[in-house]
């Protein structure tokens, strides 16, 4: 049996795990907190939108609609709670985002109910290219190669600019960043504001390749944490490779014996967890708590 | 390391003046969910009994969490995934020697505690934020793990799954002296007391001697002779055994457990009833593990929407962190107040 058709369909599920991962990661290296409400963020965001295209509206205002909402929803966040926790640590701060999800996860489902089979359709699911014999969407391709330029972009941006260095500051440490004269509440919000936008894009994107449900959405996050423990929460490039990887595992468990495939869902998990053991948290940011 | 002694700052209050003895305490834990419990008994029936049964579960699920966090500052997000461990010992074991239903407690108890203290050993190299994600993968990988394989009901092989059709299933039985849904209820309630007591011995002897040093300074710890490694093995231990029995409890209330009904979400509520309750009172863990079950339970009862249910948790997360005390933490040390001011009274 040929594992090319596999590996390519890893490659279109990499697409979903990769996009979360580095919007993950992305906050996390601006400000310091692991935002478990970024698959909420995008889940509101792709409901918006599909609720506007259900009312028969343009689909472009529905995206921007939902784009903007979730935007609006992350800046809220960080500008309203997350300064309030500042002075904790990641973990409470971490946590904290996690009963964020978890309302907007419930609001969702109140709304929209669960397990109602739903899908967000964009445009772009009409073309395609075969790879192996499978079809990889350009909505597949369009997230791949949004999650490289969000990689890639916010690193640049992190790593070259003046407010990036700001954020790697106040990521380091909120005090001395303060003391130090970095506007620290804008600087936090902003990447909150940068964190909610993409979130808002990335729903839209999930909502069409995987599922348009509150809980597929929202706990997206779970395997795409996964996937960030794989790039130690700090690098970006390793956050897009740490996608695409959970996302092969996956596919390739469902290539092996059929009691296997059943379990693949749990593969991300177990490659974490795995990671974890054998090469540690380094001393990188997790060593630095 | 100053994460650790950052976790949880508890608010600089008067202390009250008056002493609260060990004695004291026990015969408080007994007064209270002995007075709470009999009200429930003799009120509810049904629906709302069984409710209250698996909330006390719930109970000593959020026993163990908080014990986590409040002894070691350290974030479980796995717990309800234990409590299916527990059940799943405590079935496999019931369906293979059929033994006095107290002994499927204490093998559950301790199956999930032997597996908590191995999924706890990568986190003795760990603190803080990973321990945490941890934590959560393990609960989304045994999660998938439970919906394939399922629970045992009394079949063949290892995993004791009967055909498609289900009407091979064996049931697990209740005790003898409990097998009434009332007197089932009084029997976890009973359970649920021991629990607390057993926490409270550990607390208030070298353990949690051992667990304030290790949560104030690690280095600290380690210089005064404290076993690091083992104290820390035995807390994850501990807590898995309270989750075990919970699970092992639960599979005696349904007499089968569902795959389905593990969901790493539950876990998630677990740890959101741990700070709503207030970890560092034995009445917070009561408390709060009690709410977990209670407010889907009425939400469904009125009709409304159990996703509902999810808002509510997740608000109560955002405020809860802010207020270490929680619930329970308030009342005690209400209580502790009025008690020390009728001593005071007493005496003059």
């Amino acid at each position: 049996m040929s594992l090319l058709p596999f590996i390519a369909s890893g490659i279109g599920l990499g697409a979903v795990y990769a996009l979360a991962s580095v919007g993950l990661v992305i906050l996390y290296r601006a400000s310091g907190t692991l935002n478990f409400a970024f698959g909420a963020f995008g889940g509101v965001s792709a409901f918006l939108a599909w609720q506007l295209g259900d009312w028969d509206i343009p689909a472009p205002i529905g995206w921007i609609v939902g784009i903007t909402v979730s935007t609006a929803l992350a800046y809220g966040y960080g500008r309203l709670f997350a300064p309030r926790l500042a002075h904790r640590d990641r973990v409470v701060r971490a946590v904290a985002t996690l009963g964020l999800a978890l309302f907007l996860f419930g609001g969702m489902a109140l709304y929209w109910g669960i397990g109602v089979a739903r899908r967000l359709v964009l445009p772009t699911d009409l073309n395609f290219v075969v790879l192996f014999g499978v079809r990889l969407s350009y909505t597949r391709l369009i997230a791949l190669g949004l999650s490289l330029v969000m990689a890639g972009g916010v690193g640049l941006f992190l790593s070259r600019t003046r407010i990036g260095l700001a954020m790697r500051a106040l990521a380091s440490d909120r005090h001395i960043s303060a003391a130090i004269g970095v506007r620290v509440t804008q600087i936090d919000s902003l990447a909150w504001l940068v964190n909610g936008f993409f979130a808002g894009i990335a729903g839209i994107l999930l909502a069409n390749i995987s599922r348009l449900d509150a809980g597929t959405l929202t706990f997206l996050v779970i395997p795409a944490i996964a996937a960030a423990i794989m790039a130690r929460l700090s690098s970006l490039p390793g956050a897009f490779i740490g996608g695409m990887v959970a996302g092969m595992i996956e596919a390739l468990l469902i290539a092996s014996s059929p009691e296997i495939a059943n379990l693949r869902s749990a593969g991300p998990y177990i490659a974490a967890l795995l990671f974890l053991m054998i090469v540690g948290t380094g001393q990188g940011v997790g060593a630095r708590e | 390391m100053t994460e650790m002694s950052k976790a949880a700052p508890l608010p600089a209050l008067a202390p009250p003046t008056a002493e609260i003895t060990p004695r004291l305490r026990a015969i408080t834990i007994v007064a209270v969910v002995g007075a709470v419990s009999v009200v429930i008994a003799f009120t509810c029936g049904g629906y709302w009994l069984s409710n209250f049964t698996q909330a006390y579960c719930m109970a000593l699920a959020v026993l163990g969490c908080a014990l986590l966090y409040g002894q070691l500052g350290l974030v479980s997000l796995c717990q309800w995934a234990l409590v299916g461990v527990g059940g799943w010992v405590s079935l496999r074991f019931y369906h293979y020697v059929h033994p006095p239903f107290v002994l499927t407690i204490l093998v559950g108890g301790i199956g999930a505690s032997v597996i908590g203290m191995i999924w706890g050993l990568p986190a003795l190299r760990m603190r803080g934020l990973y321990l945490a994600l941890v934590t959560l993968m393990l609960a989304g990988a045994f999660q998938s793990l439970v919906t394939v394989i399922s629970f045992p009901v009394g079949g063949p092989g290892f995993l004791g799954q009967v055909g498609a059709s289900g009407n091979d299933r064996i049931t697990m039985a209740r005790p003898v002296f409990a097998s009434g849904d009332t007197g089932y209820f009084l029997f976890v309630a009973v359970v649920t007391v021991l629990c607390i007591f057993l926490v409270e011995a550990h607390r208030r002897s070298k353990p949690g001697r051992a667990w304030a040093l290790i949560r104030k300074n690690e280095q600290m710890a380690a210089a005064s002779g404290v076993r690091i490694v083992f104290y820390k093995a035995w807390a994850f231990a501990l807590s898995g055994f309270l989750a075990g029995v919970a699970g092992a409890l639960l599979a005696g209330l349904f007499g089968q457990l569902d795959g389905s009904a593990f969901p790493t979400t539950t876990s998630i509520v677990i740890f959101i009833g741990t700070l709503l309750g207030g970890y560092d009172v034995w009445l917070g863990a009561f408390l709060g593990g009690v709410l977990t079950r209670f407010i889907p339970a009425l939400l469904i009862d009125l009709n409304v929407n159990t996703n509902a249910g999810f808002m509510i948790f997740g608000a109560a997360l955002l405020f809860a962190l802010r207020d270490p005390l929680g619930l329970g933490g308030q009342l005690t040390l209400l209580a502790e107040r009025l008690y020390s001011k009728f001593q005071a009274q007493r005496a003059s």
